[in-house]
Order: C-alpha cells, then structure tokens, then sequence
C-alpha cells in the first residue's frame, strides 16, 4: 500500500493527539489505576514513583506512537457518488457510502477538539448502524468540515437559483433561565439517585468506617435526627445532579431550520450538532412531565428513522417550552406535525380497567405485606397498604381521563399517560402497521387496544391505545390503511 | 416444557420422601404437570394452528392470531422492505417455513406455512410490493 492517500484526504494532524488521549483514557483501567494502586501498597519511596512514573511515560509514548499510526492510515474523501472512509494500521479497512444513503453529516465537539479548533464528523446513514456502519472522522479542520458537508449534502440538495442560503434560521433558543428550569423539572432524580448509590460505594473504599462514625455521631446524635438530615440531603444532591447533567447536555439549545433540515446546537462541555432531515421524522411527542405540567410546560422529541446512535431512536427537538406555544414552534420547523384536533376520549366502560390496572400494584403489595408482616410479626398491619389505594385509583383515573385520540388530515394524534402525558403526532404516510388486539376481558366489554409501529432506530418504536371501543379501533385501523390509488400513499 | 416435566417430577418426589404427606397429595405436581404437557402439545397447537389467519391483499397483508389474546395486523405492502422464508431443523423435517416481512419499525411473521406455500407467499409479497411506493 503507497503512503500517499490518493484522492483522499488526511485527517487533521490534531487527530493524532485526540487519538492518543482517546488510547491512554481506553487503557485506564489496565495501566494507570494498578500503577497507582502499586504506588501506595509499596509505600511512597523515590524508587516507586520513579517506576510508576516511568511506566506512565511508557504508555504516553506508545500512545502516541499510535495516535501516529492511525493518522497516517487514514484517509477520507468523496469519491464518484459515494463518501469513502479508509482507516486502520493493522486491519485496513475501506468503507464506501453512496451519497444516497447518507442522512446528515454531524459535528461533536468534545472539550479536546475545541482545544485545538477541530470537529468529529460523523457521516449518519439511514438504519442507524444495523446494516450499514456510519462513519466517524475524529478531527477535521472547520474549513475541511465545511467542505466535506458541502461534497455530501451538497450533491443532494437542489440549488436555490442564485439565492445563496444565508445559513439557517434559528427558530428557537433555551435561554439559560429555562435551562434550569428544565434541568429542576427534568425528573431524571432517579437517574442521578443511582449515580449516587454507585458514588458511595466508591466513597467507602477511600474513607475508613472510623472516620465515618465519628462524622455521623458529631453531626446527629441519634437514628432520628441522622435520617432526617440525611434523607434530604441526599435528595438535594440527586436533584442537583440531575440538573448539572441537563446543564451539561443542553446548554446553549438552538433549534434552526433551513430548507427541508432542521439544525440542532446544544451541550457545554461537549458541543454537538447534530441535523435532522424533515423527511426522515416519522413522529413528533409533546411530552408534559409531571413536574413540568403544572408549571405548563413540555418538551418536544422527534422519533426519527435511522437516525444517531447516542441518543438511541428519538431525539430531543426542544427541551422546554410552555405547551401553548409547541403548535407555534412546529408549525415553523416541521410543518407537517403541527396539528391540534379535539382528542376523542375512551368509552366510559374502560375507566374501570384503568383504575383497576393502576391499582394492582397496591393491592399486590398489600397482600404480600399482609402476608409477611402475619408470618413475621403475627399481626396483619401490611394489610395497611391498603391506605395506597386511593393515591394508584386516582392514578388510574387521570391515565383514563388523560387518554384520547384523533384522526386529522391524514395525522394520528394520540395522547396517553405514563409518568408524563405525552401527545404523538405522526402522520398516516409514517405508519409501518396498525395491529387491533383484545384479552377475553376486554372482548366481554367490547373494548380493544389499537397500536401503531413506526419506524425509528433499529428496532421501531410504537404508538398504543389501551380500552378503546373494538368498532372504533376496527374502524380505525382500516381508515389508516393505504390508499387505493398508487402514490396516493404520499 | 422439558424442564417444566423435570421439576414436576422433582416436586413430586421431594414431597413423597421428605415432607411428611400422604401419597396421592404427593404425586400431585407431577399429575399437574404431566396435565400440563398433554395440554401444551395435544390441545393448544391445534386450537393456536385453527386461530391463525392471514390474507395478501393487493394493498396490504392482513394477519390474524392467537387465542386468548386475539391480535389482528394489518401491514400495507408499500411499507414492506424484504420478505425472507426461515425454516429451522425442525421445521425442515415436516417440510415447514416461516414467513417473515420486514418493516422499517421490525419483522412480522406467517409461522409454520408448508415449504412450497411459504415460497409463493414470499414471492407473491415481493412482486406486489415492487409495484407499490417506496417510502
């Protein structure tokens, strides 16, 4: 193989060192933490730090010894109709994508490569990885990335007449205000609650269980006292972690639009900028979580077909806005979504499927309390979970209330409750297949539930119904069939 | 189901050597298992085989199953990507396949079709779904 690249080009020389980090932080756990567990079990002589540090050196140099390599054996370019990826020192591998087949070409910009004023590109192809690998480049200058973008996507897009696209529109912003305000509502305290169970397992091996009494018997004299303290502290943290880590992911949020793409900008420490073809969405979810519907909140999510493979199928369109201005907001970036009808609620005889559903957990739990605390304690007081079951039947009823569906110019428009209550949009075109199903229950009452595939990611994803009246959902999912006429389907 | 049999048994014999109970009481989850099995390869196939429906229309496959929980999905054919014929060992030996269609949201299937009707099922789906829009 000749050292020169051909047609290709070479990555930026910063790609070495990205590479090298990339190998060394790889080999952490192999190389680093023994060397410094070996420095502290033989004690802190010269002779020790010296070998430590030398073997540190050693792996420095290896790794960008590496770094080297692979830079040298890299190469990229777009080559007659398809973009073409050449890579590995050892196991050389050419990867060719036809230009037809690739989605969008995104930036990730790690705190590295805003160091050296680099960009990752990613090339994302439609069936997010399954059947064919997307491509990542680790660092391209911001001219190359330009250039590489424009030899892509370009080649896709017609040409405007003489209307040079001034760059997109940005349609909305997250201030720093709402950032937080997300971040505080996001929910995601269970999230970091386990974060923090795994912290403190970490946190035992380095402090010493004396250390940690003398702490506890100095701060709170007694149980009591300690689990008052403690209970809230420890949610706090939680809380402040969930919204450090949305801080994080969604600082600096920009939503743009320009022609048939939309553009999202967000993170702190690492920057990504990711693109979202318009035909390529298949649903759009207004999600208002519980602690966010109060305030009037929501946050918008696109599923989309084929792709990103971070943030698995569906990406967030919009962290927060108030719900009344979601219409307003798709109506500007994806059109086709933003639909509003009046919701058909469920027949009244599902409500008490729901609530029963919703109540089931209660009830388990008070037979299984009820039965534990008679074998352990001769009494049956874990028959007081009882007292859960107004809070899970209330549950039940707003999940029943909350429920309803709509069928408007050609888009579903299904709203149900989970945790958050969640509005999907999609439009008839996106629908893989509708399934209509029912348990004997449910056939007694003449109930069913109705369920939609769309496409997203590799595995899909679904939109459900659960107790709709059996003739309606029959109805339904004949109404959501093809047209009769070829390309009537558009 | 050979595990299911195998802890039944179990179950029976730890009840008749350990536990101080009479004989019939003991053998008891053996007979319920042994029942279970009769059930599971006599009576359910049958009654599963009879509940399976499936229909190529010109616009769509329309596929109807299942006992208890009655499940009916409909898949218009432009949303079809390929269509395969699966047959495992056991299949092969009673001259079996599965029909399986994907979908960009996943794969549906036509179990247990005889060989030659699964091949013209397949071919069938594929001609008609050339002849749809693509997505």
């Amino acid at each position: 193989m000749s050292s020169e690249a051909g047609p290709l080009l070479r990555l930026h020389p910063a790609a070495m060192v990205i590479g090298a980090l990339g190998t060394i932080r790889r080999s952490v756990s192999a190389t680093i933490l023994p060397g410094v567990v070996f420095l502290f079990s033989q004690g802190l002589s010269p002779w020790t730090i010296a070998l430590v540090l030398a073997g540190l050196v050693v792996v420095a140099v290896l790794a960008a010894l590496w770094g080297f390599l692979s830079w040298r054996a890299t190469a990229y370019g777009v080559v007659g109709g398809s973009f073409r990826l050449r890579q590995g020192v050892f196991q050389k591998s050419e990867r060719t994508i036809p230009l037809e087949h690739v989605q969008s070409v995104d930036t990730v910009q790690g705190i590295v490569q805003r160091v050296f004023g680099v960009y990752e590109v990613r090339v994302e192809t439609a069936g997010g990885g399954a059947s064919e690998p997307d491509a990542s480049l680790p660092a391209l200058g911001r001219g190359a990335t330009e250039e590489l973008r424009r030899g892509i996507e370009g080649a896709r897009r017609e040409p405007v007449g003489a209307e040079e696209a001034s760059g997109p529109e940005v349609l909305r912003r997250l201030s720093t205000r709402d950032l937080l305000v997300a971040g505080a509502t996001s929910g995601q305290i269970g999230v970091a609650l386990s974060l923090l169970a795994v912290g403190s397992q970490v946190f035992d091996e380095f402090f010493s269980e004396a250390f940690f009494r003398n702490l506890v018997d100095s701060l709170a004299p007694n149980a009591l006292v300690l689990a008052l303290i403690l209970a809230p502290a420890v949610a706090v943290v939680a809380w402040l972690l969930a919204i450090a880590g949305t801080v994080l992911a969604h600082f600096g949020f920009t939503l743009s639009r320009e022609g048939d793409f939309l553009y999202i900008k967000r993170g702190l420490l690492e920057r990504r900028e990711a693109t979202i073809p318009l035909g390529r969405i298949q649903a759009v979810r207004v999600s208002e979580g519980f602690l966010r519907q109060p305030f009037g909140l929501a946050s918008l999510r696109v599923e989309s077909a084929g792709y990103g493979e971070d943030a698995g199928v569906s990406a967030v369109m919009f962290p927060l806005l108030p719900f009344d201005e979601v219409q307003a907001l798709l109506r500007e970036a994806a059109p086709e979504f933003a639909v509003s009808p009046t919701l058909k609620p469920l027949p009244r005889r599902a409500l008490r499927r729901y609530v029963f559903r919703a109540c089931v957990p209660a009830l388990v739990l008070a037979a299984t309390g009820a039965l534990a605390s008679f074998l352990v304690f001769d009494a049956a007081f874990g028959l007081l979970a009882v007292g859960l079951l107004p809070p899970f039947a209330l549950y039940g009823w707003l999940r029943f209330r909350d429920a309803g569906w709509a069928l408007e110019r050609d888009r579903l428009v299904v709203r149900s409750r989970g945790l958050a209550r969640t509005t999907a949009i999609a439009p008839r075109r996106r629908l893989q297949s509708r399934s209509v199903s029912h348990s004997p229950f449910q056939r007694r009452v003449r109930l069913a539930t109705f369920l939609v595939e769309l496409a997203s990611g590799a595995s899909g994803t679904a939109i459900e119904v659960t107790d709709l009246d059996a003739g309606t959902a029959e109805a339904l999912a004949r109404r959501l069939g093809p047209r009769g006429h070829p390309g009537g389907a558009a | 189901m050979i595990p299911l049999l195998a802890a039944g048994g179990f179950g029976s014999f730890a009840l008749l050597r350990w536990a101080d109970v009479s004989a019939l009481f003991g053998i008891l989850p053996a007979l319920a298992v042994l029942a279970l099995a009769v059930f599971s390869v006599f009576v359910a196939p049958g009654v599963r085989w009879r509940r399976w429906r499936y229909e190529i229309r010109s616009d769509e496959v329309d596929l109807q199953r299942g006992v208890w929980w009655v499940s009916r999905t409909l898949v218009p054919l432009a949303r079809i990507q390929h269509v395969d014929t699966r047959q495992g060992p056991l299949q092969r030996r009673y001259g079996l396949s599965t029909v399986v269609f994907h979908t960009a949201a996943g794969a549906n299937q036509i179990p247990e079709l005889s060989t030659s009707i699964a091949a013209e099922a397949r071919d069938r789906i594929a001609d008609l779904t050339r002849e749809q829009d693509e997505l």
